[in-house]
């Protein structure tokens, strides 16, 4: 499989599908791997873009032809006709819009239907984001169908890679797999550390006033 | 081939070789044929005669889309042709031409997708026009694998698209759903389940994979069925029989314990589940787990003993009678060693539900106190398997030690894997306290004399039980020592574990200790021990940075808690601390390593606090101050003479630098009280004023680097609590840096400021305030929308969210500036030109905002504007249009027409809150302006709103009424009365 103006590879490569409902994150998360970003195709005609990324392990090249398919209308484009031999997908909610976690099953579904028993990742993206409406308490789907979830924040980059591993294992159906080198990101747009969040809020707290407790660390735990 | 063949082909082509123009050529034509009439035919044909499955699949999504968005529009005639046709493809049923394709042998996403037409076609038919849908399909099951196959992809997709509640369904689905039940419940269930019986039958030793699709669709249906198909004397014995026979396949043997689960998970009355539980004889299939493997076999045995094992605990807990308790705790102890041994001794995928189970388990032990031996035995089991569960593998430990990428994944791994489990610990913890604390004593005691091979695992491990246990031990029970914690700790203190350099044992080392400090309150003679762990090679000093940043803030937290107690140490802590000190803050350090919240600083916030108590004498303290203050002061000046000279390259590494050294500086002031520095040692007092001298300077010399500015910020927040009213000179100069320029979020940073100084100073800021306020308020207005945010698809976007963040802040200083006697800055000259777009923005959002909150402060802004400015009836008017602007607008919409709003929901009890708002708003505007306000709310407001002329009267009597409750609840009443007058016409919803 290759694409317009790429030269087909002579390592592994396999067709990614990312699904998700419109505005979770799907475009700039695999925006964020720049070589993909570079080489990049746009299909206006069948709207969806496909992006190759490359990721180096520990046993060689792998790329993913990531097929990202946002913004078709209704009852235009190809719908699920991307999803043909699709080989691994992401699934893409956004912690910060509830709705678009209640519709997971159905683009699971969607999925499904066409590609039978291919590794599937469920993302949970915007986790830097103060106002979270979807904990990850909350999100039990992947449990049901032994799908493999992770936390997400495509604008921090935080476990940008942790998806693209688990897949590169599944397909290769070997758990020692790891990535050798980083794949060229995107800086960061917004720094996330849960921790320093905790500190930052606590500054603000100290800011507003009012004494703190005396063992004010205590409630973080 | 033709030329719609050839479109779609190229339309969806994988491999890149078509340019998109002829894509976009091949999308028109394709889009085009679609518009025809006759679609449904070209499609049908097509899927008939053509062998390209990109061709089948074009045709079946356009059919798919015809019968569900067209289908009105098709005469009856035509639809008895698609079904017929449909019906036909997936009955593998030959039209007479001899070429035809043959969908069912295609791949499998085709035949999916031609279920997925057919369960269109079933939920616009079945059952008024096509009842024998299922019956026909029935005979033609006979003809083999290709349509039982078939057969079980559209009772799949069946649950998939139309019945199973894991997707979400519209109403009109979910009555559909239910009708599609009922029907097949009446008339073909019965065959159905018949026919699965007859194909395992008859294929299990032939066709082994086909057998697995039938049970696995059998499998969704259980649920909803009569249970009496599947259980019964045929049924159950078979599908055990394929559990238990050796030669099948796992899949086969899995899917049929797949069925057996979905049967043990039925809902039903307890009593009926119970005899079910105990008529199935589980025990036959106890003896497949025993072996020890990693198979989908074992996956699914398991999930059936949990799922057995939930339901019996559940009849234990519901039903009352003696013999009904009896048999299910006969029936619990039976598979719980099962349960144990399945989750110690196999690989699963998770072990989620186990723990949950065992979760449940435990919490019903709780009301059985006291323990039955058995039960003992089954926590000491439960407890061993949580510690067999949280062990690391060593083959990780050089990765978590140094912590490179693998170390870091198998790290998040098992603590997102230890959560549930330390869950389960501490419910155990709580039921049997003792055998717990027994238990983790007896591990630590064995982990420490373990072999070198797996010693660093094993005490982690330990600790980890005992740190974990911890969280949920009482204040009380922890400062007593009870049961046998006074051994614990001390023991835990005065062992000297070989693997203390392995980062992983040192870090849970340091954290145990902490969490268990409450006891050492209580006995100080291990106050030494303690500071050693954390002063010496264990701690601060360790050789690995993550420990020694982390045993800084550990520190912090020890000198918190202890801190009176440790004044005797001080001096030997300083000493030990010095080069660490020195460390932090010195020239060379690279931005990566050290930003973030574990960056080591909070040993000057430990420091601090330690320098910072009055029972260090005055001249020990200004010494220790100095000591630290004066060098990292001398270090910002030093930068600051060279900005004008520092190359790009240094810029970023200097300004590193400069942060660092605020951040210390901010830390170790935390430890000094207002009335320390402002009272009792204003020569304190004195050095952090010269401090802040100097780093306000850092504003002015680095303007616009934002890192900097908000660390300033945070230091200028930090003073005004530790100098009070003595920080006042300060600020004018510092505002204007921080205005200057400033971007939304910076903006916020500034307005958190401002309120801080309000809310601390109330009037006597008023001068600072009325300098800055013009400027912030045009800014803010500039940027913000004086209405709503647009929603929908791509405004959930870090610049709106920034935008809302700056609207709420500013809405607090609003609401602070009104309530601390400030109100008289809107009114000042300079000020004065925003006056106007300010109160449209209040009028609005306390009318319309979605948050109700917000709303609220913007009501109570304009009440305490009010109070404030208008004087009683007939006086002068002190804010000229003010009176007719909130009697005009501001009662009759939002004190009117917003409540009216049905969207204001009196069950929410924010809402409630806004609504006593807005209540004693009226009482307020009548108090001021008196018939002015009535003649107008009643004349103008209230018969727009049709109310009758009794209840307008009411309205006035009540108003003029002291109590303001029952004006409240008539008030509220008569709301509800408007509404329901309205009948949800004209302007109100």
């Amino acid at each position: 499989m290759a694409l317009p103006s790429q030269q087909p590879v002579d390592y592994p490569s396999f067709k990614l599908v990312i699904v998700g409902d419109g505005g979770t994150g799907k475009t700039t998360f695999v925006k964020r791997h720049l070589t993909g970003e570079f080489e990049k195709k746009y299909e206006p005609t069948i709207g969806v873009e496909v992006h190759p990324l490359d990721f180096f392990t520990n046993r060689g090249k792998i790329r993913f032809y990531c097929w990202d398919t946002a913004g078709q209308e209704k009852f235009g484009g190809l719908r699920d006709g991307y999803y043909i031999h699709g080989q691994c997908a992401i699934i893409m909610f956004d912690v910060t819009a509830r709705l678009t976690y209640k519709n997971v099953p159905t683009w699971h579904r969607d999925l499904c239907r066409v590609c039978e028993n291919i590794p599937i990742v469920l993302c949970g993206n915007k986790v830097d984001v103060k106002n979270r409406q979807v904990k990850a308490k909350q999100v039990t789907f992947h449990r049901k169908k032994n799908l493999q979830y992770y936390e997400i924040s495509a604008k921090s980059n935080y476990n940008f890679e942790k998806p693209f591993l688990y897949l590169a294992r599944k397909l290769a159906g070997n758990a020692d797999i790891h990535f050798v080198e980083s794949p060229a990101l995107a800086p960061p747009e917004v720094q996330i550390d849960l921790a320093a969040q905790q500190l930052h809020e606590a500054e603000l707290a100290q800011a507003a006033a009012q004494p703190l407790p005396d063992d004010d660390d205590d409630t973080f735990e | 081939m033709d030329d719609l063949d050839k479109a779609i082909l190229i339309l969806f082509d994988e491999s890149g070789a078509v340019d998109s123009d002829l894509k976009l050529k091949a999308k028109e034509y394709c889009d085009k044929i679609k518009e025809e009439a006759a679609i449904y035919r070209i499609c049908i044909e097509r899927l008939c005669f053509s062998n390209l499955v990109q061709v089948q699949f074009w045709c079946l999504q356009t059919l798919h889309d015809v019968i569900r968005v067209g289908y009105s529009a098709i005469s009856p005639e035509e639809r008895y042709l698609i079904r017929k046709s449909v019906f036909s493809i997936a009955c593998f049923e030959g039209l007479d031409d001899r070429n035809v394709v043959r969908v069912l042998e295609g791949p499998a996403f085709i035949k999916n997708k031609l279920a997925q037409v057919l369960v269109t076609l079933i939920y616009s038919e079945y059952p008024l026009v096509w009842s024998s849908l299922f019956v026909d399909f029935l005979p033609h099951l006979s003809k083999g694998a290709a349509v039982i196959d078939m057969f079980c992809r559209v009772l799949n997709a069946l649950d998939v698209e139309l019945i199973s509640l894991d997707y979400p369904r519209t109403p009109e689905e979910l009555t559909v759903g239910g009708r599609v039940k009922d029907e097949m419940r009446q008339h073909c269930v019965s065959q159905i389940v018949r026919a699965w019986f007859d194909i395992i039958s008859m294929y299990r030793n032939s066709d082994q994979e086909l057998c697995t699709s039938v049970l696995e669709s059998m499998r969704r249906y259980v649920s909803w069925i009569d249970i009496g198909l599947i259980v019964n004397d045929a049924f159950i014995p078979l599908l055990f029989e394929l559990v238990l026979v050796d030669g099948l396949s796992d899949q086969l043997r899995g899917a049929a314990a797949g069925c057996l689960l979905a049967v043990v998970s039925k809902r039903m009355d307890h009593q009926t589940k119970l005899s079910l539980l105990q008529s199935l004889r589980i025990s036959r299939v106890f003896g497949l787990v025993n072996k020890d493997g990693d198979s989908e076999l074992i996956s699914s045995l398991a999930a059936l003993l949990t799922g057995y094992a939930v339901e019996v605990l559940e009849c234990f807990k519901r039903l009352n009678s003696e013999d009904s308790k009896g048999i299910s705790m006969e029936l619990l102890d039976e598979v719980l060693p099962s349960v144990f041994y399945v989750m110690q001794h196999c690989e699963l995928d998770t072990t989620f539900n186990i723990v949950q189970f065992l979760s449940g388990y435990v919490a019903t032990m709780k009301s059985l106190s006291p323990l039955r031996e058995k039960q003992l035995l089954h926590v000491g089991q439960i407890l061993e398997v949580i510690r067999s569960q949280v062990l690391y593998d060593p083959m990780y430990r050089d990765n978590l030690d140094v912590l490179d990428k693998i170390g870091r994944e198998e790290e998040d791994r098992m603590v997102e894997f230890r959560k549930d489990l330390f869950v389960l610990l501490r419910c155990v913890g709580r039921v049997a306290p003792d055998v717990t604390h027994l238990f983790i004593q007896n591990s630590l005691v064995s982990a420490v004399a373990s072999p070198s091979d797996r010693n660093v695992e094993e005490v982690e491990a330990a600790l980890s039980l005992l740190y974990a246990f911890g969280e949920s031990m009482s204040d009380e029970a922890m400062r007593t020592g009870s049961g046998l914690l006074s051994e614990l700790v001390p023991m835990l203190l005065s062992t000297r574990l070989s693997c203390h350099s392995n980062r992983l044992v040192a870090l849970v080392y340091l954290e145990t200790v902490t969490r268990y400090l409450k006891f050492i309150l209580e006995n100080t003679q291990y106050i030494p021990l303690v500071l050693s762990a954390f002063l010496d090679e264990r701690g601060i000093h360790h050789p690995s940075i993550n420990v020694s940043r982390r045993a800084s803030y550990l520190f912090m937290r020890v000198v918190k808690l202890l801190k009176v107690k440790l004044v005797p140490f001080i001096e030997t802590i300083l000493q030990s601390l010095q080069d660490t000190v020195a460390r932090f803050t010195s020239m060379n350090c690279t931005s990566k390593e050290l930003l973030g919240s574990e960056d080591g600083s909070h040993i000057f916030e430990a420091i601090g606090l330690l320098i910072g108590m009055e029972d260090v004498p005055l001249a020990k303290q200004s010494d220790y101050l100095s000591s630290l203050l004066t060098p990292l002061c001398q270090q910002v000046e030093a930068l600051i003479m060279n900005a004008k000279v520092l190359t790009p390259e240094e810029t970023p590494v200097k300004v590193t630098n400069v942060q660092q050294i605020i951040i210390a500086i901010n830390s170790l002031s935390k430890g000094f009280s207002e009335r320390l520095v402002t009272a009792s040692r204003p020569a304190i007092g004195v050095m952090f004023k010269q401090t802040l001298d100097v780093l306000l300077q850092v504003l002015i010399v680095f303007p616009k680097i934002e890192p900097l500015r908000s660390r300033v910020t945070s230091f200028i927040h930090r003073m005004v609590e530790t100098l009070g009213a003595s920080v006042f000179p300060y600020l004018p100069k510092a505002l204007e840096q921080l205005l200057s320029e400033s971007e939304p979020k910076e903006m916020v940073g500034l307005l958190l400021l401002l309120n801080q100084l309000i809310c601390k100073f109330s009037t006597l800021v008023h001068d600072i305030l009325d300098e800055v306020f013009p400027t912030i308020a045009g800014r803010i207005l500039s940027v913000i929308p004086r209405d709503v945010f647009p929603s929908g698809p791509g405004t959930n976007t870090e610049e709106i969210r920034e935008l809302q963040e700056l609207q709420r802040i500013l809405y607090t200083f609003l609401h602070v500036i009104a309530t601390h006697d400030l109100s008289s800055i809107f009114l000042s000259p300079k000020s004065r030109g925003y006056l106007h777009p300010i109160m449209q923005l209040l009028l609005f959002t306390a009318c319309k905002h979605k948050d109700i909150l917000v709303r609220k402060a913007c009501v109570q802004i304009l009440i305490r504007l009010i109070k404030d400015w208008c004087a009683k009836p007939l006086a002068e008017e002190k804010v000229p249009g003010f009176q007719s602007f909130i009697i005009e607008n501001f009662a009759t919409n939002c004190c009117l027409y917003s409540v009216l709003d049905r969207s204001f929901e009196f069950r929410d009890a924010n809402t409630l809150v806004l609504f006593g708002e807005i209540v004693l708003a009226q009482k307020v505007m009548y108090e001021k302006f008196g018939d002015n306000f009535l003649v107008h709310f009643v004349s103008k407001g209230l018969s727009a709103a049709h109310c009758p002329q009794d209840l307008a009267e009411q309205y006035c009597q009540k108003l003029q009424g002291t109590d303001i409750k029952a004006l409240k609840s008539f008030y509220q009443s008569l709301v509800e009365n408007l509404r329901v007058q309205q009948n949800g016409s004209l302007v109100f919803r």
